[in-house]
């Protein structure tokens, strides 16, 4: 579904994405691990193309889309959400995600019609509001919710697209246990033909969802496979419980 | 996203039933300064959709109501085209050249769009000045006004004009409601508050910009074609980019993005203008202290002003009252 060849990405002498090849099967659920400044963002914004790539290419649904921009890939199915919250800030819940629900249905540059009020986006924007818990705060500015609830719609906005595939960019980070665990419980009730691939930092969370893994480390894939070979593995223990005593 | 508050109907429905008292009441000279105020107003819409709901502040629009005002004469002048057909064209044209604009500049941001727009008024601007075509400095006369008198309506009548400036800004305040409520105007709202979510969401932001500035664009030109009627003459004055400064005097004057504010603006500053001018010379002084003091209180021009005040205050009143109707119904079906 997704796929990526030696993707490699370089700021001035900073090498920080090397040589990247990934492939995530329809309804894939992958984790990304790795320590802080691994690349793991860096990735991610080659991925959906907010960044150009040195070398290498990305393949979605079996298409190069590497020469394709941001909003293009965006339509084809691509979809992310970022690790810092990238929100509609003095809109409201609801119409946070109605925006990202008309683009998917193509009211989003109709001049006959109010985009907002279409049966189809509506009904997008209770699913998704169902899906990640927000259905009391439709109406609230997102102002006036918490950080964590946030931390929902960031993911919700990018799901309202409907996408093939979603990049979601350590969607716990900042949140409490308690809600990390209530996020993965909303992970693993998202429809099993959604392609997953998340960057995680929390690995017994990572593991919960995870079909397979991927650890990323200065920039370099260093394991990939499934779970259970991950937490066995003196590799990942070394570079990821190192960076996290150093941190 | 553009919504009409209680406060906001208020205030419509006051201008409005002043502003029509006003033509069927004042003299001459009144009369023009109302035409004066309805056509700026008109501007200041165009203006507002852009910068008030798109972070798209455009020091052209003066330009290009000057095109909408040159390609009118042109068309129904020089090539003898009937008025309004002409009018046509020229909201057609100007709209083109504002998407054109629009799509050019759509890249740029801040500080950088206003020079660009800035750039595009001036070619404009000096490109009339020196095609002998145009008339040059000594512009161009002889306008004739659109002939209603089908309608039994005469134009050339200060009163009926004034009306029929009232009426179009009513049409065009319409109009503008209308584009910012649907799928485009949302989108552009969604780009002013994130322009790199809108895009990695799918969007196209460049062709979003270009069709609303387009669209604004169209409006400014008809705001040209009125003042060409209007004055009955023409100069490259009117493109001249303090036109443009001024328009976005009246804008931050009165309220950015939230097109009442702006109708406000308009009303304040032509009087203020008129008031003033007749005292002293130096009236922009006055003028210009109002802003700096206006823009020093943080408020959101005078309509912000009155909005942060009033607004929440008049709005739960107004919740209010629906509730107590619906319990009363309740009450009365029980
Ligand atoms: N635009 C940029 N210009 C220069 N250097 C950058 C840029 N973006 C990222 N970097 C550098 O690239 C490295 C990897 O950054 P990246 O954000 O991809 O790491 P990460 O794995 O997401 O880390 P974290 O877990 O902290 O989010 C860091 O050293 C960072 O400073
Ligand atoms: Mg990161």
């Amino acid at each position: 579904m997704l796929e990526t060849r030696n993707l490699d990405k370089s700021f001035g002498a900073v090498h920080v994405t090397r040589d990247v090849s990934l492939k995530l099967e329809r309804g894939e659920r992958r984790v990304i691990l790795g320590p802080n400044g691994a690349g793991k963002t860096t990735l991610f914004n080659q991925l959906v193309g907010e960044l150009a790539s040195d070398k290498g290419s990305v393949h979605l649904a079996g298409e190069d889309v590497t020469a394709l921009a941001v909003a293009k890939r965006a339509r084809r199915g691509l979809s992310r959400s970022y690790q810092k919250n990238t929100l509609f800030d003095g809109l409201t819940v609801e119409e946070n995600l109605g925006l990202a629900a008309s683009i998917h249905t193509g009211h989003a540059t109709t001049l006959w019609s109010d985009s907002l009020a279409k049966p189809e986006v509506r009904e997008i924007v209770q699913d998704v509001a169902n899906q990640v818990n927000l259905m009391p705060f439709l109406h609230a500015n997102v102002s006036e919710i918490s950080y964590g609830v946030r931390r929902q719609l960031e993911v919700g906005v990018a799901l309202a697209t409907r996408p093939l595939v979603l990049l979601m960019d350590e969607p716990t980070s900042g949140v409490g246990p308690e809600m990390a665990k209530g996020f993965h419980d909303l992970l693993n009730n998202l429809p099993r033909d959604l392609t997953l691939l998340i960057i995680e930092h929390d690995m017994d969370l990572a593991f919960d969802v995870a079909d397979t893994i991927t650890v990323l480390n200065y920039g370099e894939v260093v394991f990939d496979g499934l779970p259970q070979e991950a937490r066995g593995s003196s590799l990942l223990k070394e570079i990821y419980l190192g960076s996290w005593e150093d941190a | 996203m553009f919504r009409h508050t209680p406060l906001r109907y208020a205030t419509l429905v006051l201008l409005a039933s002043v502003a029509l008292f006003r033509v069927f009441t004042a003299e001459y000279f009144g009369l023009e300064i109302l035409t004066e105020i309805f056509i700026l107003a008109v501007l200041v819409l165009a203006l507002d959709m852009v910068a008030g709901f798109g972070g798209m502040v455009s020091l052209c629009h003066g330009a290009l109501m000057g095109v909408g005002a040159y390609a009118y004469v042109m068309l129904s002048t020089i090539a003898g085209i009937a008025p309004p057909v002409a009018m046509a064209g020229a909201i057609a044209i100007t709209g083109v050249a504002a998407w054109v604009i629009g799509a050019i500049c759509a890249r740029s941001h801040g500080i950088y769009f206003i020079m660009a727009t800035l750039a595009f008024g001036q070619m404009a601007y000096s490109y009339v000045f020196e095609a002998p075509i145009f008339g040059g400095d000594d512009g161009l006369g002889g306008i004739s006004r659109l002939d209603l008198s089908f309608v039994g309506i005469d134009l050339s009548d200060s009163r009926s004009f004034a009306f029929f400036c009232l009426a179009i800004l009513a049409a065009v305040y319409g109009a503008a409601v209308l584009i910012l409520r649907s799928g485009l105007g949302r989108s552009l709202s969604g780009v002013m508050h994130n322009e790199q979510r809108m895009r990695a969401l799918g969007l196209t932001v460049w062709r979003v910009k270009a069709d609303v500035f387009g669209l604004s664009g169209m409006i400014a030109g008809l705001a040209g074609v009125l003042a060409a009627q209007h004055i009955m003459y023409i100069s490259p004055g009117l493109l001249s980019w303090t036109v443009s400064g001024e328009a976005l005097v009246v804008v931050i004057l009165g309220g950015v993005g939230t097109l009442i504010g702006p109708l406000v603006g308009a009303v304040a500053f032509v009087m203020l203008k008129h008031e003033l001018s007749a005292v002293t010379t130096y009236w922009h002084l006055v003028v210009g202290c109002i802003l700096i003091a206006v823009v020093m209180s943080r408020a959101n021009g005078i309509f912000g002003w009155l909005e942060d005040r009033w607004g929440a205050r008049i709005d739960r009143r107004a919740a209010d009252a629906t509730r107590n109707q619906k319990t009363e119904e309740v009450a009365s079906d029980a």
